[in-house]
C-alpha cells in the first residue's frame, strides 16, 4: 500500500535486539497510523496493569499514512501508559521529526527494555542504530540536539529528553527540532526510565502516492483553503495561539489563580497581541506548513520558541502573574529542560494556594514572578521544593490532605479553559481518555469561536453527540497524521480524500468516523481495565460547587451528570461508561 | 464614560485599525448602527470585513455585548445602551 513504509522496527534496549512487526493491510486499515495505531500496537504488547517505568513497558514513536506528504504532515505521536495518569496516552508534537522518521525509512518504532548505560537510537535507511549517549546525558535539549546533530548530520532531527526526563519526572516532554513539545503524559519520563536519551532520524526516502496528479491537484486547493481561510491564512501566522487570551479572558473563563475566577485583569499585558508588538522576533512553521503558528522570542537577556497561548496562562494568570518576560522565560527554561508547561504551571497554583490555605507549610505566593523560574528549575532535578512539585497536582494536593485543590481530570491537568464557561468543553475534559486536556474535543470551537458553527456557550443540549463526533474526528486527524489546526480550515471530507490520494484505499467520509470511533473505543478498554470508569470521568468538586462572583461566566456551574448519561448512550457504552458487547462488534473490537 | 459605548478592538482588526478602543456618544443603538459610528470615529472602515455575503456576521467573527455573544441576542440587530462595553474579535483560533 502506497502512503506506508510498511515498516515497523521493535527494539529491546536491554538485549539490543531487533525485530520488523508485521501490520497487516486490514489492521492499517482499521488504524490508520499514528494514534490509532500506535494505541492498537501498544494494547496488544503491553496490559493495562504494566507499570509505565517496568523494562516491559513499551514506548512507540508512530508516524501516520499521510506524514511527510502534504502540509503540516511534519508530526509524530508517542504512545505508552502514562506515569501521570495511569490511562493511555498518546502525545503529540510538530516539528519535522515525524517526517525525518519516515524519511528514514520506518513509520513507527516500538522501544521496550531498558538499557544499562545511556544510549540514543540512530535511524536511516530503515536501519535502527543504538549508539553510545553518555556524552549527552545531563544536557540540556538544546545541547543535546545540537550534540547529536554534530555526531550524525545537521540534517538530522533530533527528539529528545533533558534532565527532567532524565530524572523520571512524570510530567516531563520530548523535545524535537529545538523546541517543538510532546508535552502532555510524560513520555519523556518513560524515555529516561529506560536511559534512552533521544531519537535521530534523518533520511529522504520519499514517501509513495498513489495517485500523483490528484495529489498535485489537491495540494494546491489545500494551499488555497488555507491562504483563504482567516483564522490559518491570518490570525494564527500575525498573532499566534495566544490570541486567544483576550478572548476566553472576556468571556469570563480565563482561569485564574488556580481557578478561583475567570477574569485576570492583566490579562492585556501577557496577549498574543501584546507580544507580537514586544517580544515577537518572527513566526516559525513546522515542516511544509503554510500556517506558522509558532513564535521566535526575544527577552532582553534570552532568545526561544513561545510562549503558546497554554503556556502564557500556566505561568501567567493562573499563578497571578502578568510578567511577560517572566512567563516567557520560564517557558523557556521548561523548553530546555523538557517539561510540560501546562502541568508544570498548574501544580504551581495548586501549590499556591494549598500554601495560602496553611495546608501546605512552604511559602509560594500568588504573582511571585522573581521565583518562577527556580521553581521550574528545581522541579527537573527534584531539588528542594522542586522534589515535591515534580509530584503533578494530584498527587501533591492528596499528599497534604486537599486533593480538591488539584485541578486535574484522571491525574491530568486540565488547561487554559475554564469548565464552567462552557459545558461542552466541560463534558470533554470529564471524558477525555488521557485526562485533563482540550486535544480530545475542542469545543472551545464551537462554544467560543465559532467554528464550524456557532453554538450556546451554556447549554447542555446537543452537546453530547458533538463532543463524541470531535472525538472521533480528532482521533482521526492524530492518527493520519496532521496538525489539528488544519481543522479550521477543512473538515472531514477533506482528509478522506487526502488518505484516498495518498494511499489509493477507498476511505469514505463514513469508514473515517468509524476508524475514529474505534480508536476512541479501544483507548477506553484500555482504561476501563486499568480501573477507570465513571467515577474517573468527572472534575475538581470547584467547577460543580462554586461559582464566579463577576465576569460573563459569573454564576455557573458545570452541569456534567445530565451530558455524562446522554454522552454513553451515543458512543454505545453502559451507564459505567463500559462499551457494550454490540459496540465492540460493530467496531470489530 | 458617561452617555457613551466603549467599543473595543481586538487581534487582527485592532492591528489594523491601530485602535484598542473607542467611545461611542449615543444610547439605544443597534449593533450595527454602532458599529457605523464606530467607523466614523476611527476615520477607517472595516464593518464589511465582519460580514458575509448576506450581511450576516461573518463566521469566527465575535461580538459581545458586556460579555454576552450577540449572537445569543438579536445579532447585528442587538440593541446597546449608554454605560454598555461591546467587544470586537476578528475571526481567531488556537489550542
Amino acid at each position: 500500500m502506497t502512503g506506508w513504509m510498511g515498516k515497523i522496527v521493535k527494539i529491546d534496549l536491554g538485549n539490543r535486539k531487533q525485530e520488523t512487526v508485521a501490520v497487516s493491510d486490514a489492521t492499517r486499515r482499521q488504524y490508520l497510523g499514528g494514534r490509532g495505531l500506535g494505541v492498537k500496537l501498544y494494547s496488544d504488547l503491553c496490559s493495562s496493569g504494566t507499570d509505565p517505568f517496568a523494562d516491559d513497558n513499551a514506548l512507540i514513536f508512530m508516524t501516520g499514512p499521510l506524514t511527510g506528504t502534504v502540509m503540516t504532515s511534519g508530526r509524530y505521536q508517542v504512545v505508552s501508559r502514562s506515569p501521570l495518569t495511569g490511562t493511555i496516552c498518546d502525545s503529540s508534537s510538530g516539528g519535522h521529526f515525524g517526517a525525518a522518521l519516515k524519511g528514514a525509512g520506518i513509520d513507527g518504532l516500538i522501544i521496550e527494555g531498558r538499557a544499562a548505560t545511556p544510549v540514543y537510537l540512530s535511524v536511516h535507511d530503515g536501519e535502527v542504530e543504538v549508539r553510545d549517549a553518555s556524552a549527552f546525558w545531563g544536557l540540556d535539549t538544546q545541547q543535546t540536539q545540537k550534540g547529536i546533530q554534530a555526531e550524525t548530520s545537521s540534517k538530522t532531527s533530533v527528539a529528545c529528553i533533558g534532565p527532567a526526563g532524565e530524572n523520571r519526572i512524570i510530567f516531563a516532554a520530548i523535545m524535537n527540532d529545538k523546541d517543538r513539545a510532546a508535552g502532555r503524559g510524560g513520555m519523556g519520563a518513560i524515555m529516561g526510565g529506560k536511559n534512552l536519551k533521544a531519537i535521530a532520524a534523518g533520511g529522504s526516502r520519499p514517501v509513495a502516492i498513489s495517485d500523483p496528479e490528484g495529489y498535485k491537484a489537491l495540494t494546491a486547493r489545500l494551499e488555497r483553503i488555507i491562504d483563504k481561510n482567516p483564522v490559518t491564512g491570518k490570525s494564527l501566522q500575525v498573532l499566534g495561539t495566544s490570541v486567544l487570551v483576550n478572548i476566553i479572558n472576556a468571556h469570563g473563563m480565563f482561569p485564574t489563580e488556580n481557578f478561583r475566577r475567570g477574569v485576570f485583569n492583566d490579562a492585556e499585558g501577557t496577549s498574543g497581541e501584546k507580544i507580537a508588538e514586544t517580544l515577537l522576533e518572527r513566526q516559525s512553521a513546522c515542516y511544509k506548513c503554510p500556517i506558522g503558528c509558532g513564535r521566535t522570542t526575544r527577552t532582553r537577556d534570552k532568545q526561544g520558541e513561545g510562549p503558546e497561548y497554554e503556556t502564557v496562562w500556566a505561568f501567567g494568570a493562573h499563578l497571578g502573574i502578568s510578567d511577560l518576560t517572566a512567563i516567557t522565560e520560564a517557558n523557556y527554561a521548561c523548553n530546555e529542560l523538557g517539561l510540560d508547561t501546562i502541568t508544570m504551571g498548574s501544580t504551581l497554583g495548586c501549590a499556591m494556594e494549598l500554601s495560602e490555605t496553611g495546608a501546605w507549610k512552604e511559602n509560594l505566593r500568588w504573582g511571585e514572578a522573581g521565583k518562577l523560574l527556580d521553581w521550574v528549575t528545581d522541579t527537573a532535578y527534584r531539588r528542594g521544593i522542586g522534589a515535591e512539585l515534580a509530584l503533578g497536582s494530584k498527587r501533591l494536593a492528596a499528599k497534604y490532605g486537599r486533593p480538591e485543590l488539584a485541578m486535574q481530570v484522571k491525574g491530568m491537568e486540565i488547561p487554559a479553559y475554564d469548565p464552567r464557561g462552557a459545558q461542552g468543553m466541560a463534558l470533554s475534559y470529564a471524558t477525555s481518555n488521557r485526562g485533563g486536556c482540550h486535544m480530545r474535543a475542542y469545543m472551545i470551537a464551537p462554544e467560543i469561536l465559532g467554528h464550524p458553527v456557532f453554538l450556546d456557550r451554556f447549554s447542555t443540549v446537543g452537546k453530547a453527540e458533538l463532543v463524541a463526533l470531535f472525538q472521533d474526528v480528532s482521533a482521526v486527524v492524530d492518527s493520519a497524521v496532521l496538525c489539528r489546526f488544519l481543522q479550521f480550515a477543512v473538515g472531514i471530507s477533506t482528509f478522506t480524500e487526502m488518505l484516498r490520494t495518498v494511499t489509493g484505499l477507498d476511505f469514505s467520509d463514513e469508514e473515517l468516523m468509524k476508524i475514529g470511533r474505534r480508536i476512541y473505543t479501544l483507548e477506553r478498554q484500555f482504561n476501563n481495565r486499568a480501573g477507570f470508569g465513571r467515577g474517573d470521568d468527572t472534575l475538581p468538586p470547584r467547577f460543580f460547587n462554586e461559582e464566579f462572583q463577576t465576569g460573563s461566566s459569573r454564576h455557573r456551574q458545570v452541569l456534567l451528570e445530565e451530558m455524562l448519561d446522554d454522552y454513553y448512550a451515543v458512543r454505545g457504552w453502559d451507564r459505567n461508561g463500559v462499551p457494550l458487547p454490540q459496540t465492540l462488534a460493530d467496531l470489530g473490537l | 464614560m458617561a452617555g457613551t459605548i466603549a467599543v473595543k478592538f481586538y487581534g487582527l482588526l485592532r492591528r489594523r485599525l491601530r485602535t484598542a478602543v473607542v467611545e461611542i456618544a449615543g444610547d439605544e443603538l443597534t449593533i450595527l448602527a454602532l458599529l457605523r459610528l464606530a467607523e466614523k470615529e476611527t476615520g477607517q472602515s472595516f464593518l464589511d470585513e465582519l460580514l458575509d455575503r448576506d450581511q450576516g456576521l461573518l463566521t469566527g467573527t465575535i461580538i459581545l455585548v458586556n460579555g454576552e455573544n450577540i449572537r445569543l441576542r438579536q445579532d447585528l440587530q442587538t440593541r446597546v445602551k449608554a454605560g454598555d462595553s461591546v467587544a470586537l474579535f476578528s475571526p481567531a483560533g488556537g489550542g
